[in-house]
C-alpha cells in the first residue's frame, strides 16, 4: 500500500515595467508592467491552469494547490475562468489549498512580524475567493528551516513542506512522514521522481525517455517508503512540458495504473490519517527546492541581489501598500547569475533576459517611488 | 604543414590591432607548424620569434631616415602585393593564410598560380572601416573576391560573417568564426586603481567608432547627475567635433581629452573608470572590450560590436539608443552592487578569450583543407 501526494504551485508575479530615461526624468510613476503580467497569466492559463485542472479532476486525481496572493490578484483581474476551475476542483473534494505568503516572498528569513501578516493576507484571500480555510502551509519555493515550521506551528498550521536535498536524504528515507521540532508535520519532497516530470520528462536524451504512466507507477511502486512526496511547479503540465509531450496523456493514464499498482493520490491534509511519524527531523540551516544547491543563493547569490533586497526592507515606509509587491522573491530571482552554465536557463525564466536589466529596472523603479538614493546603502 | 602568412603590420613595426593578432597568433601556431610571415619592409627589426620574417621592400615608399613613408596607401598596397608574389617561394607551401583586403590580392594571384590553397581572415571590412558611409569601391571590389575565392575564410565574428555572406556572397560554409584572445598579464599586474566617477571613451575618434553617441550619452547623463566625468582616449578626425559638441552643450568642463594614450597608460584608465562604453556602429570584433572588462570595468556596447554575441557580462543597446546607454551608465555609477557584479564576472568571462584558442581553432581550419 504506497500513497503519492502530489502538490503544485501555481505563482505569477507583479512584473516591474522596464524603465527607460524618460522614466527617470520623473514623467511617471506608473511602474508595474502590466501588459506584459496579463499576456503571461492568460497564455498560461490557457496552456496549463485551465486544462490542467480540469484533466486532474477528470482523472480523479488528488492534488494540492498552493496559490499566491499575487495569483489570486492576477487571475481575478486577468481571467477569471481560472479561480471557477479551481474552485470547482477544490469542491470536489479532490484539491486542497495550502497556505503561504501573499507575496510570496522572503519575508519568512527576516521578519517574523511580517511574515505572519502575509500569511494571514493569503489566508484571507483564499476564504474570501474559495470560502476556504488551510490547515497546511508551504513557504515561497519550499524554503525552510526549523524556525519557519515553527511560526507555521503557531499560527495554526498542521503540515509543512520542505525539500529533500541530498543532505537530508542521506540520513533519512524521505518517502515517510517526519515532524519538525515545534510538531508540525513535516512532508520531504522526493526531487529525483519529481524531476521525471517536471524536468525530464520531454527529455529524448535522457537514457528513461519516454515516460509512460506505466513506467512511472512501477517506480513509485519499487521506492522504499510509503508516502512519495512529488512537488513541482504546476506549469509543469502544458506550458514547461508542452501538450504535444504527451503530458496530459501521462496525466490520463496515471490514475489506471496507480490502480494497477495499489497507489492512492492523497492530499497533504489526508497524510496524517494514514501515516505514523517516522522521525523528528531538525533542519537547522535554510533550505530550498532552488537551483542546485537547494538554499538561499538564488536570491542571494551576488552583491545586485542582496544590495536590492537590504534597500527594499529599508523602503517599507516610502512603498506603503506596494511594499509587499517589491517583496516577491522573483524580483531578485531576476538578478541571479547562478553558474555560468546556468546563464541561458536564467534567462529564459527571466522577462528581461539579463539579471543586469533587472537590478537596473528593479532599482530604477525605486528610485521612482522613494527617490533617488533612498534606501540605498552607499559604499561608495 | 609549411605555411606562408602575407602579413601587413608585425610589432615593432606598427601595433595596431592587426600587428598584435600576427603575432599572438603565429607564436603559437609556429611552434606546430613551419611559419613565413611576409610583411612590408619598413626599415624595422624583428626579435626572434618563433616562426620565420620574410621582409617585403616596396619600390613605391619613400625612406626617411631609414623607416618609410607612404604616401598613396592604396597603391603601397598594390605595390607590396606584387611584390609578395614575385618574390614568393611556393616550394612545399602547404597553404597560404592573408589578413584583410591588404594582402588578399597576393593570395589570390599565388593560389592561381601555383594551386597554393587560400584561407582569408576577415578582420573587418570596408563597411566597417567607413561606417557604411562611401566606402570605396575598389577596396570592396577585393574584399569580394577574396570571399568568393577562398578555400576557408575566417571571421572575428558572426556580426562580420553575416556582412561578408551577405555583401560579398560568400559561401557560409566555407567561414568559421574564430574569436581573438588577449592576453591577461599586463592588467592583472598593473596595480588596482581606485574606482572615480569616470565614464571612458577608449578608441579612434572616427564615425566607425562612434563617439558623437558617447557624447550624447555624456550630455544626458549630467543632465541627471552633475558629479561624473567623461574621457575621450585618442585621437581621430572627429576631435575637434567633440571637443565642439561638449563647448557648445556647456560640459567641456565634465570632459577630458587625453589625445593618444599608450599601451600601458591605457590600462590606468580603465581602471580608474567605473564605466567603459564603445558606442561603435560597426566593429567587427572590439579588442578594447576584453580589455576593459580584464581590467575589472563594466562595459556597455553597441549591438553592432562584434565580441558582445559572446558575452554575457556586458549591458549592450543600438549605437544610437544614447537614452538607453545613459540609463545603464548612471545605474552604473550610483549602484556599487551592479558595478561590483558585473566587475567580477566580466573579468572572469572575458579571460576565457585566450589566444591559445584561437590559435586551436585557426589549426583547425588549415586542417580542414
Amino acid at each position: 500500500m504506497k500513497d503519492v501526494m502530489f502538490y503544485f504551485e501555481l505563482h505569477q508575479p507583479f512584473r516591474l515595467r522596464p524603465i527607460n530615461l524618460t522614466d527617470l526624468r520623473g514623467e511617471t510613476r506608473d511602474i508595474f508592467w502590466d501588459e506584459k503580467n496579463e499576456e503571461i497569466f492568460k497564455r498560461i492559463a490557457v496552456n496549463n491552469y485551465i486544462p490542467a485542472t480540469q484533466h486532474l479532476m477528470e482523472y480523479g486525481i488528488r492534488s494540492s494547490f498552493s496559490l499566491s496572493g499575487t495569483f489570486m490578484e492576477q487571475a481575478s483581474r486577468y481571467c477569471p475562468r481560472v479561480i471557477d476551475v479551481i474552485e470547482d476542483y477544490v469542491k470536489s473534494g479532490l484539491c486542497e489549498l495550502m497556505a503561504e505568503t501573499y507575496y510570496h516572498s522572503l519575508a519568512s528569513i527576516w521578519n517574523d512580524e511580517e511574515f505572519t501578516r502575509q500569511v494571514s493576507m493569503q489566508t484571507r484571500s483564499l476564504k474570501n475567493v474559495f470560502n476556504y480555510d488551510p490547515v497546511s502551509f508551504r513557504n515561497t519555493e519550499l524554503i525552510y528551516n526549523d524556525h519557519i515550521a515553527e511560526m507555521a506551528k503557531k499560527m495554526g498550521f498542521r503540515n509543512i513542506l520542505a525539500e529533500g536535498t541530498d543532505e537530508i536524504s542521506s540520513r533519512y528515507n524521505v518517502n515517510h512522514r517526519y515532524a519538525a521540532p515545534s510538531g508540525i508535520n513535516l512532508y520531504l519532497r522526493n526531487y529525483p521522481l519529481s524531476d521525471d516530470i517536471s524536468f525530464r520528462f520531454s527529455n529524448r536524451s535522457w537514457k528513461d525517455y519516454p515516460l509512460t504512466a506505466d513506467k512511472f507507477a512501477r517506480w513509485i511502486s519499487l521506492a522504499d517508503g510509503d508516502l512519495i512526496n512529488l512537488f513541482m511547479d504546476y506549469e509543469t503540465f502544458g506550458e514547461h512540458q508542452r501538450p504535444e509531450t504527451g503530458i496530459f496523456e501521462f496525466l490520463k493514464y496515471l490514475p489506471r495504473y496507480f490502480q494497477e499498482y495499489g497507489i492512492d493520490t492523497i492530499l497533504v491534509r489526508e497524510a496524517e490519517l494514514r501515516h505514523r511519524t517516522r522521525d523528528f527531523i531538525s533542519i537547522e540551516k535554510t533550505t530550498s527546492w532552488a537551483d542546485k544547491n537547494r538554499d538561499l543563493s538564488a536570491w542571494m547569490g551576488n552583491l545586485m541581489q542582496v544590495s536590492t533586497f537590504d534597500r527594499i526592507r529599508e523602503c517599507k515606509d516610502k512603498l506603503g501598500d506596494l511594499w509587499g509587491y517589491f517583496q516577491t522573491s522573483d524580483v531578485i530571482y531576476y538578478m541571479s547569475i547562478g553558474d555560468e552554465q546556468d546563464f541561458t536557463v536564467h534567462e529564459y525564466f527571466n522577462p528581461y533576459r539579463s539579471p543586469y536589466l533587472a537590478f537596473i529596472y528593479t532599482n530604477a523603479a525605486l528610485d521612482i517611488l522613494c527617490g533617488k538614493n533612498y534606501g540605498k546603502n552607499v559604499m561608495q | 604543414m609549411k605555411i606562408s602568412v602575407i602579413g601587413w603590420e608585425l610589432p615593432p613595426a606598427f601595433s595596431g590591432g592587426l600587428g598584435i593578432h600576427t603575432v599572438n597568433l603565429f607564436s603559437i601556431i609556429g611552434h606546430f607548424h613551419n611559419v613565413t610571415i611576409y610583411v612590408p619592409d619598413l626599415g624595422y627589426d624583428f626579435p626572434e620569434y618563433p616562426f620565420n620574417v620574410r621582409k617585403i621592400r616596396l619600390k613605391r615608399a619613400k625612406f626617411i631616415s631609414g623607416y618609410a613613408v607612404i604616401d598613396d596607401f592604396y597603391d603601397a598596397v598594390m605595390d607590396y602585393n606584387d611584390r609578395v608574389v614575385e618574390s614568393f617561394d611556393p616550394d612545399g607551401v602547404d597553404l597560404v593564410h592573408c589578413h584583410d583586403w591588404i594582402t588578399f590580392p597576393a593570395g589570390l594571384r599565388i593560389k592561381e598560380k601555383y594551386g597554393i590553397p587560400l584561407v582569408v581572415t576577415f578582420h573587418s571590412t570596408e563597411f566597417d572601416r567607413s561606417a557604411f558611409f562611401n566606402p570605396q569601391e575598389r577596396i570592396m571590389a577585393v574584399e569580394r573576391e577574396g570571399a568568393q575565392n577562398a578555400d576557408r575564410i575566417i571571421c572575428v565574428s558572426n556580426l562580420t560573417k553575416r556582412m561578408i555572406v551577405d555583401h560579398y556572397g560568400a559561401d557560409d560554409r566555407r567561414i568559421r568564426t574564430i574569436y581573438n584572445g588577449v592576453d591577461p598579464t599586463p592588467y592583472i599586474s598593473y596595480p588596482e586603481q581606485k574606482r572615480e566617477r569616470n565614464v571612458l571613451y577608449f578608441g579612434r575618434v572616427t564615425s566607425q567608432k562612434g563617439p558623437k553617441f558617447f557624447m550624447e550619452v555624456a550630455m544626458k547623463v549630467l543632465e541627471l547627475d552633475g558629479n561624473v566625468r567623461f574621457t575621450v582616449a585618442g585621437t581621430g578626425e572627429l576631435l575637434p567635433e567633440m571637443k565642439r559638441f561638449a563647448l557648445e552643450n556647456g560640459f567641456l568642463n565634465h570632459m577630458d581629452f587625453p589625445g593618444f594614450v599608450s599601451f600601458r597608460r591605457a590600462i590606468g584608465y580603465y581602471k580608474r573608470s567605473s564605466v567603459f562604453i564603445i558606442p561603435a556602429i560597426s566593429e567587427p570584433f572590439g579588442m578594447t572590450v576584453l580589455e576593459a572588462m580584464i581590467s575589472g570595468t563594466p562595459v556597455i556596447l553597441s549591438k553592432t560590436t562584434g565580441v558582445g554575441e559572446a558575452l554575457n557580462h556586458v549591458l549592450s543597446a543600438d549605437f544610437w539608443d544614447t537614452d538607453r546607454m545613459a540609463l545603464y551608465t548612471i545605474s552604473i555609477l550610483n549602484h556599487s552592487g551592479l558595478l561590483k557584479t558585473m566587475s567580477e564576472f566580466g573579468r572572469i568571462e572575458a579571460m576565457r578569450f585566450t589566444w591559445r584558442k584561437a590559435a586551436i581553432s585557426t589549426m583547425g581550419v588549415y586542417e580542414s583543407l
